[in-house]
């Protein structure tokens, strides 16, 4: 599987010279399985960039097909989908899997979206692509293409969002954004989901001392994502989600640091990458 | 008078190297003067470093009260509201402008900050945040500022704004198509119409009464923020989606004899560059025509007064 970032950033996009290295789009994440299947993790403003360049292919031409996986449907999570562009095409399919009770209420979700007040599309049938939608229990197994999708749900503030492993020839990854553990950490079950990850792409939207004030907000730290990776054994850990306020060079602090505790604790063999724009990993 | 774009963008922020001069964020524009409450119009991404900025002053404290006069309700004028600082202190109050719609205003608003889009709902705002529904016409007062506004033709319909202090006047007009073969009203238009095309007469003078009434707004303004979101060509392709040309702009900017022209709600693909290519080209045009003219960018802030309107921070 190939995976490459197109929005690394938690909350709302943060454009400006000081998040140009690592990107200030919201969260979107691809993921390419050996027959070209597509999987796209989630859809913040990223997926625009991933949407122009797949207009090159067959989605230009109206012969795409993509999967959509959404951990929860916060805006910095969906807000790129009116702007995708391969939604406009007729023929495209589209098939969006979420968090939801039902089908019909992930539907809902997205259809407020397109709601008159707010988007000029006013309804997501004048969308020219196919969109089904699945709603995702947890503990399912779902075969989307030939890749093998399992989801838990994590504690998000109020609410919850879904990571998801994907799993193909014996390649594994996991994608676990904004994540807020209890302060004695994840669950048994979520360990279990994450658990010998060939990669683990952890919300680590604060450093710990933002977090310890922000607990209300279900994010992780740096720290949190760690101590997820140490104990699930995963092999590599990518930082994701960054926090809209925090800088370039922040990040680098983060990522310094984080590197510094998976030593201490008896990780030096896991790999470790901050999340950027662009960057591109082979699973 | 004071002018302070904090996002200068359509559609969606587009954060990378490519936007970095003139700005990612989506619409947010603030007017100061000396001894009133902050005006803001529209509530796009760029109102979360506006609201950081408030934060050190009396919002900090929970004493601050902000007008924010809203054009429209699409996305990239509303979705920085949940990231306005102030709106997280209790004792601040923030009154909310916009067109009235058959939805009460707090509705739309609240549908917003709802599960499961957004962690806090609008009653959970520590602000005192109250709305104002507006009429297609209407005058009103914000403390010593008189405000005026008139309908502009875009899906769904949004509303310009002319803020007028003494002498000094600004119009804010975003977003609008022209006014020649396009009537939005509430309802969708998946496709434009055919080229050539005649509208139908009762369309064509509704577009034409629109247009005298936008020009009167703009009327000697010393400065005219309006909607340049296209080129002529992309404009040829999505007459539809409700967006201007600089040409459109500068017609009515010349018809209505404003001080200053800014061109905004730039297209989230225009690269600084191509944004830099734009302003030149225009002001080519306008050699020897006695109209200012600047492309709005995060930051710059323009002062009005007798003389006409002056960068006085961030003209980089």
């Amino acid at each position: 599987m190939k995976v490459r970032f197109w929005g690394v950033r938690g909350a709302i996009p943060a454009p400006g010279p000081e998040t140009n290295r690592y990107g200030g789009n919201t969260s979107c994440v691809s993921v390419t399985g050996a027959r070209g299947q597509l999987i796209i993790l989630d859809m913040g403003t990223g997926v625009v960039g991933l949407g122009k360049q797949l207009m090159a292919g067959a989605m230009g031409r109206g012969q795409g097909r993509a999967a959509v996986l959404l951990s929860h449907a916060h805006w910095d999570h969906i807000q790129g989908f009116p702007f995708f562009p391969p939604v406009f095409v007729p023929g495209n399919q589209l098939e969006i899997y979420g968090h939801a009770h039902s089908t019909d209420m992930l539907e809902g979700i997205l259809e407020g979206q397109m709601n008159p007040h707010f988007s000029p599309i006013y309804t997501l049938r004048n969308l020219g692509a196919a969109i089904s939608f699945t709603a995702v229990a947890p503990g399912e197994v779902h075969d989307v293409d030939g890749i093998r999708v399992s989801a838990h749900p994590n504690p998000h503030g109020h609410t919850s969002a879904l990571a998801f492993r994907l799993e193909e020839g014996g390649a594994s990854l996991v994608y676990a954004s904004d994540a807020g553990y209890p302060l004695d950490g994840p669950s048994r079950e979520t360990l279990d989901l994450y658990a010998g990850a060939d990669l683990l792409i952890h919300d680590a939207t604060y450093t710990p001392a933002d977090r310890a004030t922000r607990l209300e907000r279900g994010n992780s730290s740096h720290a949190d994502a760690s101590a997820a990776a140490l104990a699930a054994g995963a092999r590599h850990l990518v930082l994701f989600h960054y926090d809209q306020d925090y800088a370039d060079d922040t990040v680098d602090d983060m990522t310094r640091a984080c590197r510094a505790d998976l030593d201490r604790a008896g990780g030096r063999d896991i790999a470790l990458t901050a999340a950027a724009e662009g960057l591109e990993i082979e699973v | 008078m004071r002018v302070r774009f904090w996002g200068v963008r359509g559609s969606i922020a587009v954060p990378g190297p490519t936007t970095n001069r003139y700005g990612g964020n989506t619409s947010c524009v603030e007017i100061a003067a000396d001894g009133i409450d902050p005006i803001i119009i529209d509530a796009g991404t760029g109102i979360r470093h506006l609201g950081k900025e408030l934060a050190g002053s009396a919002f900090g404290s929970g004493r601050g009260t902000a007008h924010l006069l809203i054009s429209h309700t699409h996305w990239d004028h509303i979705q920085g509201l949940p990231f306005f600082a102030p709106l997280y202190t209790r004792g601040n109050r923030l009154h909310v402008y916009a067109r009235r719609r058959d939805t009460h205003l707090r509705a739309v608003f609240a549908s917003q900050t709802e599960s499961p889009y957004f962690p806090v709902p609008l009653d959970e705002m520590r602000a005192d945040v109250t709305f104002h529904e507006l009429g297609d016409s209407q005058k009103f007062t914000i403390g010593p500022a008189e405000v005026r506004c008139t309908r502009l033709n875009h899906p769904w319909i949004a509303l310009a704004y002319r803020i007028q202090m003494g002498e000094r006047s600004v119009v804010y007009a975003s977003d609008t198509a022209p006014f020649r073969d396009i009537l939005f009203e509430h309802e969708f238009i998946g496709q434009p119409p055919a080229p050539g095309a005649p509208l139908e007469p009762a369309k064509a003078a509704a577009l034409a009464a629109m247009r005298r009434s936008l020009v009167e707004l703009c009327r000697g303004a010393d400065l005219l923020i309006y909607d340049t979101q296209f080129t002529a060509e992309e404009y040829r392709q999505k007459p539809h989606w409700g967006h201007s040309t600089p040409d459109d702009a500068i017609a009515i900017a010349r018809e209505a004899e404003v001080g200053t022209l800014a061109l905004y709600h730039h297209a989230p693909d225009r690269t600084d560059d191509e944004q830099d290519a734009i302003l030149t080209h225009c002001r080519a045009a306008l050699s020897g025509v006695p109209l200012g003219l600047v492309a709005a960018r995060e930051g710059l802030e323009l002062t009005l007064d007798a003389s006409g309107a002056r960068p006085t921070k961030g003209s980089g």
